[in-house]
């Protein structure tokens, strides 16, 4: 081909871009995320962008429903203990990776083993902390073990992406990815986009959608440009003051729920009655309306996700009464009071909104309010300072395993990340409901937990966000409470 | 000739060992990069462990000998972000820029040339003031924001041009109108006014009393001498492009260059890969300052270079 | 103005500073060829106002820039049909006013701007002055430093530093100094180097005049008048660095405000409220704007060259104008 018609046909592309920008062809969608996936090895990173695209070509043991209902995935039946210790999980049967390997028990042990090995170094470690290892026993069931008896372990394998046993020592793992899943690699153009093919021999129901692309785009502005001028069919974290304005959105009850740690053991804040004082003077109804433009709820007395196991169902939300809150507070001759209340900006949706209109709400139930907006990295000290707690300090919790045990370990357990109680009797259950395996007990505990929490006002729990997708006109889909974005599950209507 | 190249790269050199000094300093001596780099949830253990790992923890005289001799070897180390070679990513990247770049000081060069000429042609006249006024608006409007405002009239009013990302000869528009703009003003001002300084020189009135036609003595000798200062003042904009001004146009259009993966290093506190970038930057100034040297001297032969 | 004046400096001003009436008279003279240049007037009459808008900005303006309100967020400017005379400009996304914000902001811009050029200028001249008098090691081994730090990758550096130390303004301020000096080190180098070939200071360094007395008698003289344009336009960079940079994230961290920084904040919402960024954009292209123009009429003013041609320039109109009026009105058409 010699220059002349190179340019030529350059120009012709050029000429044809320019009068269709971007429409794709009628089942391939594009979807934009907020950053690019940093490897596609699914085993080694805790990266978002990674997970969105293997969500897609790889799949687990267990899956959840839209709703959020752990079922099983790749399992043939949700797995059965054999002893406290060990859990067995049958697997479907004539599962075939996309380059062909079968989906076997050697799959299944070859990704417990690669994921645990300390060799790997792999972020995804802290999901998988308890498991020991997995043995095959036939070709079609697994066994796998954990270090104590571990309520959770199903839970987990929601988490762990089954790899092929042979392909993923391949040097191109990382960049190829190899799946049992409904879509399957096609291409990645470093910086640009990443797209995905469907897997004509899925086992399970096809999907709809022929081809997707991903494409990196960090800026929710610009992700809103891209969708509004056409480009984009999907975008995530769509800020509420826009669901209006974008084409179709969608929202849906999201992982992250907003919290404020009371400190049960320093001077200010030590009387009960000023820490009820505080969850009191908070009106959480009014937060949801104006500053997430309803598309957030208000906590319902717990940091627990509403989704997840062991949320306590009968307790009530901390109903807004100032005048109760101001008496309380001179009750407890706190009147006058500086209480500090530490937090960060920029890392979470509407942080310092949300910091400050509390620091307003305290104010006016009668306390002196001493707001320390730090940046991110001191206030990351002073969140995980053991010795030293802040009076109060702002964070969003986000539980991906959708089980009580993350928000115990992190807000509610004396001494295990950034709790500020040191109630030894609620650490005890808290340890107790970590290895107990009957599923009512261990609610039993939980419920006990998040009930004293709410009466000795521990925490003040906030907002339960919502995700909120925006679509283009064309596209169907129902978000899901787990974040994941399954383009399985979408539809385009034309 | 040689010898003036033999100087010419003792100075790159210089420059290297500058900017290593100054990443050393900023980096091990100034600034903790395992504070900086690690989560701060990581405990103690995980961040010694760390500091271990990649040699934070050895005297600073044991560290930088060992810095220098990783960069020698152009070892920049693994990118967090990425765990791959921090130069994989660099070199992959900086295609990107320099195609921006092109683009954008390339639409500037040959807009600014014929723009300037005609301004010149007749100073005062209306194709002058809009010139000289173009001029310095285009030297005034932040670029971030003309960016925006492109977006927001091309893309989203009136749905002509992507808004963002990279592709075929569509997505350069934008990017390349808004890098060139301030680069264009500026070298549109300097064809103009040393235009019209080489049009009132004698030899051109010697030439069109001798009977040379107009146009034949702008394009010919004005012109000539006009390029000595627009390519000098063309390979400072081509320079100073490459050392970071393309990161605001690359962030406004999440264009995948050097300067936007400099952005998403810091955001995600990857050190090393940022020192990367720089340094490949500051090798390849260097290299470009070379260039540009010969250049001159090729353009005009009065240069001595020293 | 009909008789061709004596070329009056802002470095002759200088040194007539303390011989009280004629300095006045001078700046008069002054104050009446800049009125000449209407764009340059109306730069030099917007920075002005800037500079007032940024001294008595909590007297402007009409709310604190940083106090939100949940309940007027995202108003639009008073002349929309949602808008009210409230929020003259609107309000942000945070509910906070715009007005006040574009008040404020100019502090940051001009604060940094005069700060960096400030002490980039003097450390700059000092370097140069140094250079240039030592001459010999001295000169090469400090214009190696600057050639040296010339070829820096500039902005990757900033940001590599920033990112490493932690963004604030005295950080922005600080690290955009110690990259922006070089030039003022090159230009008084210069000039000390042509001033010190020209016979008076050759004859004044014979006859042992002190070097400082050089300095002060003869050679800053020579340097105001570039040193004032060069600081004016490195003025504009300066300014237009501090918006990028707060842009970017790397500058002023809120609540503090600044123009870059607003816009880096309605950039997310620029679907539903243009204001948000229209305002703040705006008022940095103004201020560059009006900075170049003052700067370009200061350049012309203080060259003797330039000068004379735009003398001609204004006879000649002058003249034309009066031919097509009136023969008598010839020469008053031009003062």
């Amino acid at each position: 081909m010699n220059l002349l018609t190179r340019l030529a046909s350059s120009a012709a592309l050029a000429a044809i871009m320019a009068l269709s920008p971007l429409a794709a062809q009628a089942a391939d969608i594009t979807i934009a995320i907020g950053s690019e996936p940093s490897t596609l090895d699914p085993q080694v990173r805790d990266d978002g962008g990674e997970r969105a695209v293997n969500d897609n070509i790889y799949e687990t043991l267990m899956a959840r429903t839209p709703d959020g209902e752990l079922v099983a995935g790749l399992a043939a039946t949700p797995p059965t203990q054999v002893d406290p210790k060990t859990w067995e999980f049958k697997l479907r049967p004539d599962i075939k990776f996309h380059n062909g390997e079968a989906f076997n028990a050697d799959a299944v042990v070859n990704s417990v083993k690669r994921v645990i090995d300390p060799a790997l170094k792999s972020e995804q470690a802290a999901y998988f902390g308890t498991i020991t290892g997995a043995e095959k026993v036939d070709d079609l069931t697994v066994r796998i073990t954990t270090s104590g008896p571990d309520p959770i372990l199903p839970s987990r394998m929601y988490w762990m992406k089954m790899i092929p046993a042979s392909y993923s020592a391949d040097a191109k793992f990382a960049e190829a990815p190899v799946g049992t899943g409904p879509y399957k690699f096609a291409s990645w153009n470093r910086g640009q986009d990443l797209v995905l093919e469907k897997n004509a021999d899925y086992w399970g129901a096809p999907a709809s959608i022929d081809k997707v692309t991903f494409r990196f785009v960090g800026e929710s502005g610009t992700r809103l440009s891209g969708l509004m001028a056409g480009e984009l069919d999907v975008i995530t974290n769509l800020l509420p003051e826009f669901a209006q304005q974008a084409p179709k959105f969608a929202a849906v009850s999201g992982m992250e729920t907003s919290v404020i740690v009371l400190s049960a053991d320093n001077e200010a804040t030590k009387d009960v009655r000023v820490r009820e004082a505080m969850n009191l003077a908070i009106d959480r109804q009014a937060l949801a309306e104006s500053l997430f433009g309803g598309y957030a709820s208000p906590a319902k007395g717990q940091l627990v996700n509403p989704k997840a196991f062991g949320y306590n169902k009968s307790l009530p939300e901390y109903k807004h009464d100032l005048e109760k809150a101001k008496a309380l507070v001179k009750e407890a001759g706190a009147e006058g009071r500086t209480v500090q209340l530490v937090g960060e900006a920029g890392r979470w949706l509407k942080d310092r909104e949300l910091i400050e209109a509390v620091g307003a709400y305290w104010t006016e139930a009668g306390l002196k309010v001493d707001i320390k907006i730090e940046d991110f990295s001191e206030y990351l000290n002073q969140l995980f300072d053991k010795n030293k707690r802040p009076d109060a300090i702002f964070v969003s919790n986000s539980n991906e395993l959708l089980d009580a045990d993350r928000e115990m370990t992190s807000a509610y357990q004396s001494g295990a990340s950034y709790a500020s109680n040191s109630d030894k009797e609620m650490s005890d259950q808290i340890s107790a409901a970590r290895v107990e395996t009957d599923v009512e007990k261990r609610q039993a505990l939980y419920d006990a937990v998040t009930t004293k929490a709410y009466e000795q006002s521990y925490l003040a729990p906030l907002l339960n966000q919502q995700d909120i997708y925006g679509f283009s006109k064309r596209l169907e889909w129902q978000p899901r409470v787990d974040s994941k974005l399954l383009v399985k599950e979408m539809k385009v209507t034309e | 000739m040689g010898g003036f190249l033999l100087r010419r790269i003792g100075q790159g050199l210089l420059v290297v060992i500058g900017v290593t000094l100054i990443v050393f300093i900023a980096t091990r001596m100034v600034g903790d990069p395992v504070k900086v780099m690690l989560p701060l949830s990581a405990t103690d253990a995980q961040r010694a462990a760390f500091a271990h790992q990649v040699g934070l923890d050895r005297p600073i005289g044991t560290q930088f000998v060992d810095f220098v001799g990783d960069l020698t070897r152009l070892d920049f180390g693994e990118s967090l972000w990425q765990r791959r070679p921090a130069l994989d990513i660099v070199l992959e990247r900086l295609p990107n820029t320099l195609k921006l770049i092109g683009a954008g000081l390339g639409l500037a060069i040959l807009l600014s040339l014929p723009l300037g000429a005609i301004a010149a042609l007749k100073p005062g006249g209306w194709v002058d003031r809009t010139t000289v006024f173009v001029g310095l608006f285009g030297l005034s409007l932040p670029q971030f924001w003309f960016g925006l405002l492109l977006i927001v009239f091309f893309s989203v009013t009136l749905g002509w041009l992507p808004t963002s990302g990279m592709g075929g000869a569509v997505y350069y528009i934008l990017p390349a109108i808004t890098l060139a703009l301030p680069s264009l003003a500026r070298l549109v001002m300097l064809v103009r006014s040393s235009m019209i300084d080489e049009l009132n020189q004698q030899y051109v009135r010697t030439a069109r009393a001798k009977g040379l036609r107009f146009p034949r003595v702008v394009l010919v000798h004005a012109m000539r001498n006009t390029l000595v200062p627009f390519v000098t003042l063309a390979g400072w904009e081509l320079i100073s492009a490459l050392a970071g001004y393309t990161v605001v146009v690359e962030t406004v259009f999440a264009w995948p260059g050097l300067g936007l993966t400099a952005m998403q290093a810091i955001q995600k506190s990857d050190l090393f890969l940022l020192q990367a970038i720089v340094f490949t930057v500051a090798v390849l100034i260097v290299v470009i300052n070379v260039g540009l040297d010969i250049v001159y001297k090729l353009i005009d032969p009065r240069i001595r270079l020293a | 103005m009909a008789i061709p004046m004596p070329v009056t400096t802002p470095a002759a001003i200088l040194r007539n500073a303390g011989r009280g009436p004629t300095m006045l008279k001078r700046l008069g003279e002054l104050g009446r060829e800049l009125w000449q240049d209407k764009l340059g007037t109306l730069g030099f009459a917007i920075i002005v106002g800037l500079l007032l808008m940024a001294i008595f900005a909590p007297l402007l303006a009409p709310y604190d820039p940083a106090a939100q309100s949940v309940v007027s967020r995202l108003k639009p400017p008073a002349w929309l049909p949602k808008g009210s005379w409230e929020h003259v400009l609107g309000t942000d996304h945070l509910g906070r006013d715009v007005l006040s914000r574009v008040i404020y902001g100019a502090r940051a811009s001009l604060l940094v701007g005069v700060v960096v050029v400030l002490a980039a200028g003097t450390f700059g001249v000092v370097v140069g002055l140094w250079a240039g008098f030592k001459g010999g090691r001295t000169d090469a081994i400090l214009m190696r430093i600057v050639d040296v730090q010339v070829a820096f990758p500039g902005l990757l550096l900033i940001l590599l530093i920033i990112s490493v130390i932690g963004p604030s303004m005295m950080t922005m301020i600080i690290v955009l100094a110690v990259t922006n000096w070089m030039v003022y080190a090159r230009v008084v180098r210069g000039i000390v180097l042509s001033v010190r070939q020209t016979p008076y200071v050759e004859a004044a360094e014979m006859i042992g005049c002190r070097t400082s007395r050089v300095v002060f008698r003869h050679i800053l003289p020579n340097l105001s008048s570039p040193l004032l344009t060069l600081g004016i336009l490195e003025f504009t960079n300066i300014v237009l660095a501090e918006a990028a940079l707060s842009f970017l994230g790397l500058g002023v961290q809120p609540p503090a405000t600044s123009w870059g920084l607003d816009v880096a904040n309605g950039r997310d919402y620029i679907f539903i409220a243009w204001w948000l960024i229209t305002f703040p954009g705006l008022s940095i292209a103004i201020t560059v704007l009006a900075v170049n123009l003052f700067a370009s009429w200061v350049r012309v003013t203080t060259d003797p060259q330039e000068r004379e041609k735009r003398y001609a320039y204004q006879r000649a109109k002058a003249a034309a104008r009066g031919r097509r009026q009136s023969p008598a009105n010839s020469e008053g058409g031009s003062a």
